[in-house]
C-alpha cells in the first residue's frame, strides 16, 4: 500500500476534520496524530465532540471535510476497501451492542469466520482465549441478555480483541453500566493498556483517565482545547475551559 | 345498612355468595342454550332441511329457550341489582359478568323464539341450512380446501421473497434505488386486487399467450400483491432494530450484505412473524377473488365451489360450506399469532428463546 503521508509514522492521522450534521457544526477542524502504542484519553464536556471524533477514526462517521489516514492508508478515499481497513480497528461502544440473537461464542466467531474466513475450530479456539482474557469464557453457551451490562461489555472488548486489531477505539463505555460493574471493564481495559495496544478511550471516568492514560485530550465545542500528559492537565490545567470542565467533574 | 347477626365475615360471605349466584345462572343460561340446542338438533336430526324447521318448533327446543330466557333473568335481575353492594372488586366484577352473560343468554334466546315464528322462517332455514347438499360436494370442498391453501402458500412465498428484496432497496441510502421499488409497493397497495388480477391475467397473461394457467397467474398475482404488503413489514422491521446493531457489525469488518445476512435480517424477522402471520390470513381470504378469472373444475377454491354450488342449486348453504372452510384455515392461525404476540410482549421469547 502506499503510504499517504511519509514522515511522521503515526497510527492514526487526522487532518482538518469537520463535521456537520445538518447545520450542526460538531468538529471544528481537529488535526490529531496518534503514535502507535498510545493510551490516547478524550475527555470534554457533553456535546464537545468527543464522540463523533472517536467514529471518525473508523469512519462511522464519514467527515464532512478533512482526511483520515489510519497505518498510512488514507481511509477517507472512497477508493479504500473499507471493510477490510475496519477489522485492524476495534471498537466498543456505549451500549455493548452484542448480537441478541447469538450465543456469547457466537458473538465472538461470526467475524472470524465471516469475515476473517478462519474455520470453525480455529475461530473457536481463538475466541475462547480472548473470552477467558477478559474472565468470560465460562459463559460462552449463555445469550447477551442472560449476563449483566459489566459482562456484556467485557464481551464486546473480547468480541474486538478477537479480530487481532491495531487500534482499539472506547466510546463512553462505562456510561450504561452501574457504579459497581464500572471496574471490572475499566481493570479489563487497563491489562490491555499494560500490553501495550495503541487506544483512543472517550470516557467521564476521570481516574482512568489519570490513571493508564498516556496521553489526554480536553475538547470543548467542536475543538481540541488541550493536549498533554493526563497528570499535568489535571494538576496544573493551561486552558480555562480545561479548568471549568475539571472543576465541575473532580 | 342494618347487618344480620353473625358479625362482619358473615355479612361479607352473604353478600358475596349473591354475586356468584347470578354469574352462575348467566353463564347457565348460555351453557344451556348450546348445549341444550345442540343435543336437541342432533337427535332431531340435521337432514332434510325438514327436521331442523320440525325441531325448532319442539317442545323440547322451547323448553330449552324458555329456560335459557329464565336463567339470564335471573342473571340480569341479580348481578345488576347487587353489584353496587359487594363488599370486594373482585365480588363486582363477578356480579357484573353474571349480569352482562344474563344478557347474552336472554338475547339469544330471545332472537332464536322471535325468528322462528317469522314467515319466511321455513324458507331460510331450506335456503341455507340445506346441510344434505353440503354432504354431496364434501370432496369437493377438501379439494377447495387444499387449493385455497396453495394458492395462499405460493402467494406467500412469492411474497416474502419479493417483499424482502423490495425492502432492501426502499431503505438504499440513493433515492434512485429506492424510487422505484416505492413506486411498486405504492402501486400494488393503491389498487384493488381484484383489479390487478383481472388485468395482468387479462392484459398481459392472455394476450401475450403466455402459456400459464389461471391457477399459476392467481399465485403470481397473489405473489405480486403480497410482495408490497411484506415489503412494508420488513421495512419496519429491519429499521427497528437498533442502529448499533448495524454498526458493531460493520465494524467488524463486515460488508452490508454480510450485517444483513447474519445481524439484522435474524432479529428482523423474529419481529415480524406477528405481522407477517396477518398477512398471511389476509391473502388467504383473497384467494377467493380468483374466482373472477374462471377456474376450471379441479382448480376451483373454497369460494369457488361455493359460489358454483350456489348458481346449479340456488340454495345458500354451500357459502356455509365456504366459510366453514376458511374458518378452519384461519383460526388455528389466528390463535397461533395471537400467542405469538403475547408471547413476544411478555418478553419471555425476546430475542433469545425462539
Amino acid at each position: 500500500m502506499t503510504a499517504s503521508t511519509p514522515g511522521t509514522g503515526a497510527l492514526v492521522q487526522l487532518q482538518g476534520i469537520h463535521k456537520y450534521f445538518g447545520d450542526l457544526h460538531v468538529l471544528k477542524g481537529i488535526d490529531l496524530e496518534v503514535e502507535a502504542g498510545t493510551v490516547l484519553v478524550v475527555i470534554g464536556p457533553s456535546g464537545s465532540g468527543k464522540s463523533t471524533l472517536l467514529r471518525t477514526i473508523n469512519l462511522l462517521e464519514e467527515p464532512t471535510m478533512g482526511k483520515v489516514i489510519f497505518d498510512g492508508v488514507e481511509i477517507t478515499d472512497i477508493r479504500t476497501n473499507l471493510d477490510e481497513l475496519r477489522t485492524n480497528i476495534g471498537i466498543v461502544f456505549q451500549a455493548f451492542n452484542l448480537f441478541p440473537h447469538k450465543k456469547i461464542i457466537d458473538n465472538v466467531t461470526i467475524a472470524l469466520r465471516k469475515v476473517r474466513k478462519l474455520d470453525e475450530a480455529e475461530a473457536t479456539e481463538r475466541a475462547m482465549a480472548e473470552l477467558k482474557r477478559v474472565g468470560m469464557d465460562h459463559k460462552a453457551q449463555n445469550y447477551p441478555s442472560q449476563l449483566s451490562g459489566g459482562q456484556q461489555q467485557r464481551i464486546a472488548i473480547a468480541r474486538a480483541l478477537a479480530m487481532r486489531p491495531k487500534l482499539m477505539l472506547f466510546d463512553e463505555v462505562t456510561s450504561a453500566l452501574d457504579p459497581e460493574l464500572v471496574k471490572e471493564v475499566l481493570d479489563a481495559m487497563k491489562a490491555l493498556a499494560q500490553e501495550g495496544m495503541t487506544m483512543v478511550v472517550v470516557t467521564h471516568e476521570m481516574g482512568f483517565a489519570r490513571e493508564v492514560g498516556s496521553r489526554l485530550l480536553v475538547m470543548d465545542d467542536g475543538k481540541i482545547v488541550e493536549d498533554g500528559v493526563p497528570r499535568e492537565i489535571f494538576e496544573n490545567p493551561r486552558e480555562e475551559r480545561t479548568k471549568s470542565f475539571l472543576s465541575h467533574v473532580l | 345498612m342494618t347487618r344480620p347477626a353473625g358479625g362482619f365475615q358473615a355479612w361479607l360471605d352473604e353478600q358475596t355468595k349473591l354475586s356468584l349466584a347470578a354469574v352462575l345462572a348467566g353463564a347457565a343460561g348460555i351453557l344451556v342454550l348450546i348445549v341444550g340446542s345442540a343435543i336437541v338438533f342432533t337427535t332431531g336430526g340435521l337432514t332434510p332441511y325438514e327436521s331442523i324447521i320440525k325441531t325448532s318448533h319442539s317442545g323440547a327446543q322451547t323448553a330449552v329457550l324458555f329456560l335459557t330466557l329464565l336463567l339470564g333473568a335471573i342473571g340480569i335481575a341479580l348481578g345488576f341489582s347487587v353489584y353496587r353492594r359487594m363488599p370486594t372488586k373482585a365480588a363486582r366484577e363477578t356480579a357484573i359478568s353474571g349480569g352482562a352473560l344474563g344478557v347474552q343468554a336472554a338475547a339469544l334466546a330471545g332472537l332464536f323464539l322471535w325468528v322462528r315464528d317469522i314467515e319466511k322462517f321455513d324458507l331460510l332455514v331450506r335456503q341455507n341450512f340445506s346441510f344434505e347438499i353440503l354432504g354431496e360436494i364434501a370432496p369437493e370442498f377438501l379439494n377447495g380446501g387444499k387449493n385455497t391453501v396453495l394458492l395462499a402458500a405460493g402467494g406467500e412465498l412469492l411474497g416474502i421473497i419479493l417483499g424482502l428484496v423490495l425492502a432492501m432497496l426502499v431503505l438504499s441510502k440513493r433515492a434512485v434505488v429506492r424510487a422505484p421499488a416505492r413506486a411498486y409497493i405504492n402501486f400494488f397497495r393503491g389498487t384493488p386486487l381484484i383489479w390487478q388480477l383481472s388485468f395482468i391475467y387479462a392484459g398481459i397473461i392472455l394476450t401475450s399467450r403466455l402459456p400459464i394457467s389461471v391457477y399459476q397467474a392467481g399465485i403470481f398475482v397473489l405473489g405480486l400483491n403480497a410482495g408490497a404488503y411484506s415489503a412494508e413489514i420488513f421495512r419496519a422491521g429491519i429499521q427497528s432494530i437498533e442502529r448499533g446493531q448495524i454498526e458493531a457489525a460493520r465494524s467488524l469488518g463486515m460488508t452490508y450484505l454480510q450485517a444483513m445476512r447474519y445481524i439484522i435480517l435474524p432479529q428482523a424477522f423474529r419481529r415480524v412473524i406477528p405481522p407477517l402471520t396477518n398477512e398471511f390470513i389476509i391473502l388467504i381470504k383473497d384467494t377467493s377473488l380468483i374466482v373472477f378469472l374462471g377456474l376450471t373444475e379441479g382448480q376451483r377454491e373454497l369460494f369457488g365451489i361455493g359460489r358454483d354450488a350456489y348458481s346449479e342449486t340456488f340454495n345458500a348453504t354451500p357459502y356455509i360450506g365456504s366459510v366453514l372452510g376458511y374458518l378452519a384455515i384461519t383460526l388455528p392461525l389466528i390463535r397461533a399469532v395471537t400467542a405469538l404476540e403475547r408471547k413476544l410482549r411478555s418478553g419471555l421469547t425476546g430475542i433469545v428463546g425462539m
